[in-house]
């Protein structure tokens, strides 16, 4: 147990903290921006996969990381588009066509994974170093002793998931786009009543959606685990979800839940190995966690709502 | 619109999605394959046509399709219930798992007389699969937690919950690979066709299809699940118990999923092997979307998917294509089957005759 705890106060374990959040941040948000147009994309999981891929091919075939990452976002976007088109346009319901990207991300990845290389399974064989996100030494802060190791060092990708918070509040609180897309959410006939285009928010807000879930996509692929292979998103998507709904639907909420899965399951990898540690029953911890977190949220959320509802109550009584 | 046109009309835009899947599916074939041909001949004929030395009708290949429709039978059964309460639990995935680790723990470690055995290990995991999913419903019906996310999450948690007792507990170490100890003889599901893997569990699925439309067709339950999909707050209002029908929806679809998953592995396994999800939950998405929620057209479905499956299978087996073309087929299916406006326009088109029709018709009366 001693073992175990000296483990915990190395700052190798609050590095991978940040590392291991990261791409379930970079969903977060996705989820965040879709949830405020009033669209519940689910197909965040599968978009990561897809993205993860394609930002992985394209740094292979150009040789250049950025390419790679831009390609992700794109396609992103794009199967976030064709999300929309489907719930918007044609009227599937948001959820079955969320499914059916995830389908696309489980075992359409797989063909196209083949399709383009003929490989099976991974793409550990195409990876080479041009290809991999770089990491960053921020100047003054890696000097600080115990500070700079946890906060330098760090992929270019991880610092942008942390600013992207910001950034996303800024657009959500400050700015017209964000007012449009909050007012959709929220009320869509008031806001088309007073000449807001409801397509248009929502479109937007998923495809911004989808971009930053594709970020979290090359972050897996292009920084993590440096290739593609199945199942390497592992439900990051879906806890994402969990996490937007835990953040009560804010840039920085969200931030703050992804930490906690993300230490979680840091936890679960370092005490992965260790005797009297079943590796099994650790990997459920995070998802376990989230169940847990999501039922507390909604039973704030309840309690708050009971609250708010007896002191309305006398004055309806009076 | 009269409701025969309004049903020829649902017909027709049914069959037009599953075209749009097959020539998605054409498209990819053509980009990818350097016979196309073949490799298409091979899936749409393949599965119940045999190519080798001329073309004759292939029965054991139709009976591993039998064989393969089973789990997603019940898993279709399953979703069917829990989406026609509109409750979006997607926790079918890991109640096979769970089901059929129950349903082989059982086999294994409880010895009974052979009629007896199978039908108790199943009972067995559905009753687990049911308890485990009061835990979303509960969540859902008493804090409003989506049961969607919680779901999710829960499969990863039944997945490794289950690897865990594997490798730890109940792990053969004479096998090089994970897996329990053989099923007892008794406990196993016999099959009507060994090599196809063709059991009994077939003709217990068809007999749940049954059940089940008369459970969601001709009782008060089934009437309050389906009221609940149609319009929550009216059923709420007109005071159906709509907490007790959510958990009831998800309960039953749980235990049918479970049961899926327990015959599945006593039928076609030795001993328990799985260390990943079986996809079977997905599978009965689909298959549930197919048949519109009514149980009654699930053997339908499934039949049409499993079809699909080994086409696939056979495909890459003989042509250079990933099997894994299957998920972007039902992907696609998945996409226009529930696109409301897909063929709208014709909708349109067909509305307005039937309206010219009626009004041609109450001039002639009127004239006469």
């Amino acid at each position: 147990m001693s073992r175990f705890f000296s483990m915990l106060w190395q700052t190798a374990f609050f590095f991978s903290i940040l590392r291991i959040t990261a791409p379930i941040l970079f969903a977060a948000l996705g989820a965040v921006v879709s949830e405020k147009a009033g669209c519940s994309n689910i197909g965040l999981e599968g978009i990561m996969m897809i993205s993860a891929l394609f930002g992985a091919l394209f740094a292979y075939w150009t040789q250049s990381w950025l390419a790679g990452v831009i390609a992700a976002m794109l396609i992103g976007a794009l199967v976030a588009f064709m999300i929309g088109f489907f719930a918007l346009k044609l009227k599937t319901d948001i959820i079955l066509a969320g499914i059916a990207v995830n389908m696309i991300g489980d075992g359409g990845t797989q063909f196209f994974l083949y399709l383009f290389t003929g490989m099976n399974g991974n793409t550990s064989g195409l990876t080479t170093a041009k290809m991999l996100i770089p990491t960053v030494r921020i100047p003054l802060i890696a000097d600080i002793p115990v500070v700079g190791e946890i906060l330098s060092g760090h992929s270019v990708l991880t610092y942008a998931a942390f600013l992207m918070v910001l950034v996303l509040w800024v657009i959500l609180q400050k700015t017209p786009l964000g007012l449009n897309i909050r007012a959709v959410g929220e009320n869509a006939n008031a806001a088309s009543s007073v000449g807001v285009s409801v397509l248009k928010y929502k479109y937007t807000a998923l495809m911004m959606g989808g971009a930053l879930a594709g970020l979290g996509g090359a972050f897996m692929s292009m920084y993590y685990s440096q290739s593609w292979n199945v199942n390497m998103v592992a439900g990051r998507g879906f806890i994402a979800l969990a996490a937007e709904a835990m953040g009560n639907h804010t840039p920085l909420g969200a931030m703050l839940s992804s930490l906690l899965f993300g230490l979680a399951q840091a936890l679960s990898i370092r005490v992965d190995g260790l005797p009297g540690f079943s590796s099994d029953i650790v990997s459920a911890v995070p998802y376990a966690i989230t169940i847990i977190g999501l039922a507390a949220y909604a039973a704030i959320q309840k309690t708050r709502a009971g609250s708010a509802h007896r002191i309305r109550a006398p004055k309806s009584a009076r | 619109m009269n409701k025969r046109r309004m049903t020829a009309f649902n017909l027709v835009r049914g069959c037009a999605s599953i075209l749009v899947a097959l020539l998605v599916a054409a498209v990819l074939i053509f980009i990818s394959c350097d016979q196309p041909w073949l490799a298409l001949r091979y899936l749409i004929l393949g599965p119940v046509i045999d190519f080798k030395g001329g073309a004759s009708f292939n029965l054991m290949s139709l009976y591993t399709i039998f064989g393969s429709m089973i789990p997603i039978m019940f898993t279709g059964l399953g979703v069917c219930v829990m989406f026609s309460a509109n409750e979006f639990n997607l926790g079918g995935e890991g109640c096979v798992m769970v089901g059929g680790f129950v349903g082989a723990l059982c086999a294994i470690y409880i010895p009974m007389p052979a009629w007896i055995h199978p039908a108790f290990c199943v009972l067995m995991s559905m009753l687990v699969c049911g308890a485990i999913m009061l835990i979303p419903s509960l969540l859902k019906v008493k804090l409003g937690a989506s049961e969607m996310v919680c779901t999710l999450m829960l499969n990863y948690v039944m997945l490794y919950t289950v690897k865990h007792f594997l490798t730890n507990v109940f792990a053969d170490r004479s096998k090089g690979q994970t897996q329990t100890a053989q099923f007892l003889s008794s406990g196993r599901i016999t099959a009507l066709v060994m090599r196809a893997k063709f059991t009994w569990g077939f003709f217990v699925a068809l007999a749940m299809v049954g059940l089940m439309w008369l459970f969601m067709y001709r009782t008060r339950w089934g009437y309050t699940i389906r009221m609940l999909g149609v319009n929550r707050e009216f059923s709420r209002y007109s005071g159906l118990h709509v907490g007790g029908t959510v958990v009831l929806a998800q309960v039953i679809g749980g235990m049918l999923s479970g049961m899926g998953g327990s015959i599945e592995m006593l039928g076609r396994y030795t001993s328990f092997k799985w260390n990943s999800l079986p996809g079977y939950g997905w599978d009965g998405m689909t298959v549930a979307i197919l048949a519109k929620n009514n149980p009654i057209f699930v053997p339908l479905a499934a039949f049409f998917i499993a079809y699909l499956d080994r086409g696939c299978q056979l495909m890459a087996t003989y042509c250079n294509i990933s099997a894994n073309m299957i998920d972007i087929i039902q992907a696609v299916i998945f996409l226009f089957f529930t696109a409301e406006q897909f063929l709208s326009g014709y909708r349109q088109k067909l509305v307005v005759k039937s309206a010219k029709e009626e009004l041609l018709a109450a001039e002639g009366g009127a004239k006469a």
